[in-house]
């Protein structure tokens, strides 16, 4: 901390209530109010939002991009995904039913009744 | 700055000698991007700080020009849209900024040496801004074909293989959008005005002319320029930019009933190219290398009484801070 | 009783001259602290401080063309002219509004000073009996929130940093004090103004409201009060200003002066 130094903070911003926190980018501050201050003006002047997060730069934890096996998926892992389960199409029409997927059911809960 | 007798290949060639470079140099030419914190060599990080080092305080001193017009904007709708542009501008400043700092903190520099730097010269400015902006319609001008020539570049910027930087121009790019449709609308409005309000449009552009084709560099380009381009850091040569500026823009100005001052400017259907009288370089260096543009000092000390001049502002919030956490 | 619209107001020959008045103060307080903050541009003390000043800046000016937008509609004439076209004798502004910059210090004390006032002046006027104004002032109160936060921070942390800060800050308290006795003034109508509903309360009680709030960040920030703010000695809304406001109203229309009646 010195004097005449300012602090990077990383900002975070939530657009609406039905969003996450989103990164996008950092301000230098003497504090972290007036970091959220600043913050406001440096990337919300043409954007709506419902909360700013700011955190200090040393208080995040990152992996390394020099260890991208830290993220290694090398192993057929459709098993656990929709991708994997294809086949279901096939059967449901010897049994003269459609398969059905996630997002029309959710289409359908959300909607009014017809 | 000494132009480079070197070609492209023979710079590749170059690079490619060290094992650790030739590696970084094949994931850059396989697409990939480079972030803050991968390793880099030496090179590669020095010439993306000069870069956008230079880039980011650009846009801080190309706030001045304008601003001169802010106090003077002759409606309340101008005052306000000149206010958001200048802000603006000192806005992509800082975001640019941020990207050069994190790239100079490993060598122990903060924003307070890169700002610095400008007041013993160790960063240039864009020729643009050492410019004078004389009337409305240099204000006028400056948004409509200074900021076009400048999306030109940031636009061409975007597929850069350094990641922030990248990320940052998008942002920068989508702000641009608003610049273009002010400083359009103040020239269309003195386009279709009065004698005297056109003749104030005509008389910006001869003498902003020579300023917009000084903007994106002599066609030779330096040895720095051309390993940015080797590593894709920069993706167009000045040349090409320069090219793609007049096509765009050559008609439209025209089609407003504007004179451009040179007698020599057209498309050459053969060649391919537009053709122009040859800028004189060595007045351009004078400009950036050795500040010496009719506004240059002027500009800078402003700059100066914003940094030094408020240098107790500063120590005094890391003060308070230091005294509130103990 | 509430008077809707501009058409009623226009039937009431004492209560639109009141309102008028009052419109003007608001509008001019608005435009040339505005024009001031804007002349920060590149100046500020940090790049991200000068972003956030200037959005503050902008919002001034904006809550000017809005209420010069509601003088139109009462008949006095186009909004640009009315920002532009009238002269130092018959601006209803507050004197402390005109002054030039100074230092970072003497901006944020008069910004918060200004500040605090406004949000008295806009409260009160949430109640008042011009519809138009009342939800105006709604509106225009919740966004000078963020300028409120932002200078009561600036001014409590400068006064705690102590030294050179302190000492500015001190100056310009000093400097400010003896300045903003018209801010509270009604002007030449505030029997009207307050018999009407317009500006439902008087000097008095913006005072004592506005002291009221000024004194803890006084506290926080480790300064000395001053006093209560003594009657002005000129007073801008009956049209007495400095020189420094012809000098801004002589940039300010630079250009608008040009060409009169000309697009831009």
């Amino acid at each position: 901390m010195r004097e005449g130094i300012y602090d990077v903070y990383e900002v975070f911003v939530q657009h609406n209530k039905t969003d996450h926190h989103v990164h996008v980018g950092s301000v230098l501050a003497p504090s972290p109010d007036l970091a959220l201050h600043v913050a406001r003006e440096n990337f919300l002047r043409r954007d709506r939002a419902v909360s700013i997060w700011v955190v200090r730069r040393e208080d995040i934890h990152a992996t390394s991009y020099q260890d991208p096996d830290f993220f290694a998926r090398e192993t057929d892992k459709t098993y656990r995904e929709v991708s994997g389960y294809t086949e279901n199409g096939r059967l449901w029409r010897m049994f003269k039913q459609r398969m059905m997927n996630i997002e029309e059911v959710v289409e359908d809960m959300r909607g009014d009744d017809r | 700055m000494a132009t480079s007798t070197l070609t492209l290949e023979e710079i590749r060639e170059q690079i490619l000698q060290d094992e650790q470079k030739a590696a970084f140099l094949a994931r850059i030419e396989r697409g990939e991007k480079i972030e803050a914190t991968d390793w880099m060599p030496d090179e590669y990080r020095q010439l993306l700080i000069r870069l956008i080092h230079m880039h980011g305080i650009s846009e801080v001193m190309g706030c001045y020009p304008e601003k001169e017009w802010v106090p003077k904007a002759p409606n309340l709708r101008r005052k306000l849209a000149i206010m958001a542009k200048v802000q603006d501008e000192v806005g992509h400043g800082q975001l640019l900024l941020r990207v050069a700092e994190d790239l100079a903190a490993p060598l122990n520099r903060t924003r307070d040496d890169l700002m610095a730097d400008l007041f013993v010269s160790k960063v240039k400015f864009h020729n643009v801004f050492h410019m004078e902006a004389r009337t409305w319609a240099d204000a006028g001008l400056i948004g409509w074909l200074v900021d076009g020539a400048a999306i030109c570049t940031q636009a061409s910027l975007l597929d850069t293989s350094y990641a922030p930087y990248g990320r940052m121009l998008k942002r920068i790019c989508a702000e641009e959008s608003f610049h273009m449709q002010h400083g359009e609308s103040i020239c269309l409005a003195l386009a279709q005005g009065t004698a005297k309000q056109r003749a104030m449009l005509q008389d910006a552009l001869e003498r902003w002319w020579e300023a917009l084709m000084f903007f994106f560099g002599p066609p030779e380009m330096s040895e720095a320029a051309k390993k940015m381009l080797v590593y894709k850091i920069r993706t167009k040569t000045n040349e090409e930019l320069r090219q793609k500026y007049l096509n765009r823009y050559v008609p439209r100005i025209q089609a407003l009933g504007l004179k451009i001052p040179d007698p020599n400017l057209r498309y050459d259907e053969t060649k391919q190219r537009w053709v122009y009288t040859e800028p004189d370089w060595d007045k351009f260096y004078r400009i950036v290398r050795d500040n010496q543009g009719p506004k240059s000092r002027e500009r800078i000390e402003l700059r100066r009484q914003a940094h030094e001049g408020n240098r107790w502002v500063r120590e005094a919030m890391t003060r308070v801070r230091a005294r509130m956490t103990g | 009783m509430t008077v809707q619209n501009a058409a009623e107001a226009l039937q009431r020959p004492a209560y639109k001259a009141a309102l008028v008045d009052l419109l003007y103060q608001l509008a001019d307080d608005e435009l040339f602290l505005g024009h001031r903050d804007s002349e920060w541009l590149g100046l500020a003390p940090d790049i991200e401080e000068d972003v956030a000043f200037s959005s503050i800046a902008q919002d001034e000016v904006g809550h000017a063309a809005y209420f010069y937008q509601l003088l139109s509609e009462l008949g006095e004439g186009d909004a640009d002219d009315l920002a532009y076209g009238r002269a130092a004798a018959v601006r209803r502004n507050a004197r402390l509004v005109e002054r030039p910059n100074g230092d970072w210090a003497y901006t944020i004390v008069r910004h918060l000073v200004y500040d605090v006032f406004e949000d008295v002046r806009l409260e009160a006027l949430a109640s008042s009996s011009y519809a138009p104004l009342a939800h105006g002032a709604v509106k225009i109160r919740r966004e000078e929130r963020y300028h409120l936060l932002h200078m009561e921070t600036w001014f409590t942390r400068l006064g705690q940093a102590g030294g050179e800060a302190r000492e500015r800050l001190e100056n310009a308290v000093a400097a400010i004090w003896p300045e903003i006795g018209d801010l509270f003034s009604l002007g030449a109508h505030a029997a009207v103004l307050v018999a009407e509903g317009i500006l439902p309360i008087g000097r008095e009680e913006l005072v004592a409201r506005w002291e009221a709030r000024m004194k803890p960040l006084f506290e926080a920030a480790g300064l000395a009060w001053p006093g209560t703010p003594q009657l002005p000695a000129q007073d801008g809304r009956l049209g007495q200003h400095s020189a420094d406001l012809v000098a801004l109203l002589d940039t300010m229309g630079e250009v608008y002066r040009l060409e009169p009646a000309a697009r831009w």
